[in-house]
């Protein structure tokens, strides 16, 4: 009996995504590519230097922030979700 | 995913100070509601730092998708720990990126507002589908999709009330670059919602207790 709404349900997500796919990439073809930063000075009107921010790091990816207080910070939250986990027994 | 990668002064201090004192007043209703409820899950705890950790963790990383985006997790925080304990971890979230460099401390107020946007619509639209739409999965997808939306709007809507700094664009100029914006990054909550539509349906697998006994 459920087959049909989560049927419906997949279609609906499915007809989402579709449409957010093509009007993202039109608006991609009209703003052009650059990274996040770049195109927000862009969206805003303040002066911003062309390029992307992808290239480097892992397979593309690069971290935003510094990198060592990024695995200082992650650090301690694992020890914290650890404790929590341990404490709260979950 | 909605995040206004402006830089500290974009904001006059008028606007920094209005959406600091907006954001913290968002904070003290979830903390009130928090300590004027029944006691709170040790569960949800546990999981709104699992939550912080992973969000921080993934907003750092900038995906080599359209010149450089990231992804946030905020639908996915609002489904497993709710507005209210939501709230807390974005601001969280906000702060410590701050401190590594990844955001202006000005902005964290704004930004918070946008997240707390989508922590909550993300977290309603998963509830009112629940009737609807029992696949975890899909009801996943589709909060995530709408919370997104919806943080986007926020985010162009708090750029504009606020205006920006040393910048000659006028209103509708801004408007329809943060539009076009905005719509680049939706391309993004595309791989948000699968993300999202996959650990939830993952942990409704494994531990349905966690999602209030929903199983996918």
């Amino acid at each position: 009996m459920t087959a049909l709404p989560e049927k419906k349900g997949l279609l609906v997500f499915l007809g989402l995504l579709a449409l957010v796919i093509v009007v993202s990439l039109a608006a991609y073809q009209i703003t052009g590519h650059m990274g996040i930063e770049d195109r927000f000075s862009h969206a805003v009107g303040l002066p911003h230097e062309t390029g992307d921010e992808t290239g480097g790091g892992w397979f593309g990816l690069s971290l935003e922030g510094s990198p060592l207080l990024y695995g200082l910070v992650l650090g301690i939250l694992a020890i914290g979700c650890y404790a929590a986990y341990r404490h709260f027994s979950v | 995913m909605a995040h206004i990668h402006l830089e500290d002064g974009s904001f006059s201090l008028f606007w920094v100070i209005v959406w600091w004192t907006a954001a913290i007043i968002l904070i003290g209703i979830s903390l009130y509601l928090l300590r004027s409820g029944k006691k709170t899950d040790s569960r949800k705890i546990t999981i709104a730092a699992f939550c912080t950790a992973a969000a921080f963790a993934i907003f750092q990383v900038s995906l080599p998708v359209f010149g450089g985006v990231h992804l946030n997790l905020t639908p996915l925080i609002g489904i497993l720990t709710g507005p209210v304990i939501g709230s807390f971890v974005v601001l969280i979230i906000n702060i410590l990126s701050a401190a590594i460099g990844h955001g202006g401390w000005g902005m964290i107020g704004a930004n918070t507002l946008v997240n707390i946007v989508e922590v909550a619509v993300a977290y309603a639209t998963y509830r009112l589908l629940k009737n609807i739409i029992p696949s975890l999965f899909s009801r996943a997808g589709i909060a995530t999709i709408t919370g997104l939306l919806c943080g986007n709007i926020a985010m162009i809507l708090i750029i504009v009330i606020s205006g920006v700094q040393g910048v000659s664009q006028s209103t509708p100029q801004i408007l329809t670059g943060l539009s076009l914006l905005a719509a680049v990054n939706m391309g993004v909550a595309v791989i948000e919602a699968f993300v999202t539509g996959l650990i939830v349906a993952y942990i409704g697998n494994v531990r349905p207790d966690l999602l209030g006994g929903e199983r996918s």
